[in-house]
């Protein structure tokens, strides 16, 4: 068991910051929903490194990102699954 | 051009692989993506087996989108850490073997520009510290000396990361490793004082902490090389194992040896300054035009 990260939506959508897509290690992991206006994770990508936590919390100032088990994780975006969201999730 | 280069014949478009047609449809191919834009297009950039929260990941990831023409782009690199990322990316990437990446960048450049002489391809040396400053030391610095037109980014984790933890030419006097329990003994090489001396037309210093800077560095740096001469970009990119900082800290550790010891730096030749100052202008506009 490990854990991933988790939008808020509801904190991220009031806000337009994107950092969080722009610091992420990974790629095309922390997704950005233009219609929804938030950054969403794809779960089976993330490695949980926490990167996105500390700009998020630090930089940016919203803590609208959390680390949650990868078990308490219910309906996650996967990109193994639906490839690359054609139009937003 | 571009984006022709990659579609196959719509027959056979179902059986391609889901990542293959998510990079056609929604790749950055043809247009100049921007930073801001990141999460919204399929990226270069695949999944990849480096190690969670790595800098230098985060670096290639940035660099990937600051080529000019990803499509018109080879990688080179060598063993050690950034090729488990360079090799995942849609990129075509040449693995030297330990030591020769500039040797072998030299000729396929020049191979490049016989057999394209109308398009511009772009040759990237991408490799670690240990393989450009010590083990690969000579062909570097004759690769500069002869003015080979390509870049070479130098990913200075400051140690042998995937081998267990040995000191390189670039780690700091008195670091104790795993594998250098004594200290280092000798100070940090100066291989930006060396590209300087070999009269490299461009030299860049950088950490990953400012993205867009990050993204920019790496254009200007293809685009001297594309004109001018050599270019050099060496970036700290923290290996977060053997120098055992927690994953959430890489960027603070990174932020805070910027201001220590690695903040920006910018050199170059008058000749390089002048083209950069020429281009800027009309980014977009020369960006359409490569594009079409």
């Amino acid at each position: 068991m490990y854990a991933v990260a988790q939008v808020d939506i509801s904190i991220c959508s009031a806000t337009s910051c994107r950092l969080c897509t722009q610091y992420c290690p990974e790629a095309n992991t922390i997704l950005y929903d233009n219609k929804r206006k938030t950054a969403y994770i794809a779960v089976d990508r993330c490695k949980g490194c926490e990167l996105c936590v500390g700009i998020c919390d630090n930089i940016a100032k919203h803590r609208a990102i959390k680390m949650v088990p990868v078990t308490d994780v219910h309906d996650g975006f996967e990109m193994s699954k639906y490839g690359f969201p054609r139009n937003g999730r | 051009m571009s984006l022709a280069t990659l579609k196959v014949a719509p027959g056979f478009m179902p059986y391609m692989p889901k990542e293959y047609q998510d990079l056609v449809e929604k790749g950055p191919y043809g247009r100049q993506v921007k930073v801001s834009e990141l999460g919204t297009f399929k990226e270069i950039l695949e999944e990849h087996p480096m190690c969670a929260g790595c800098a230098m990941t985060l670096f290639i990831r940035l660099s990937m989108i600051g080529f000019p023409n990803p499509e018109h782009t080879i990688i080179l690199g060598t063993a050690g850490c950034g090729r488990l990322a360079l090799t995942q990316a849609s990129i075509p990437f040449v693995y030297g073997n330990y030591c020769d990446t500039n040797a072998v960048a030299s000729g396929l450049k020049r191979g490049l520009e016989i057999r394209f002489p109308n398009q511009k391809k772009d040759v990237v040396v991408m490799a670690g510290d240990g393989g450009l400053a010590d083990i690969g030391f000579a062909h570097v610095m004759h690769s500069w000396f002869r003015k080979e037109k390509f870049t070479t980014i130098m990913l200075d984790n400051e140690v042998y990361g995937n081998t267990g933890g040995q000191e390189s030419g670039m780690t700091q006097k008195g670091m104790v490793m795993k594998m250098a329990p004594l200290g280092k003994r000798f100070e940090k090489m100066d291989m930006l004082g060396l590209a300087k001396t070999a009269g490299v037309a461009y030299i860049a210093r950088i950490a990953p902490t400012n993205p867009n800077r990050v993204v920019s560095t790496v254009r200007k740096a293809v685009m001297v090389a594309r004109e001018i001469g050599p270019s050099f970009i060496q970036a700290y990119t923290s290996c977060n194992i053997e120098y055992a900082i927690p994953t959430p800290k890489v960027l603070d550790d990174a932020r805070q040896v910027e201001k220590d010891r690695y903040g920006f730096l910018e050199i170059m030749t008058d000749e390089a300054k002048a083209y950069l100052e020429q281009i800027e202008p009309k980014k977009g506009a020369k960006a359409k035009e490569v594009a079409e």
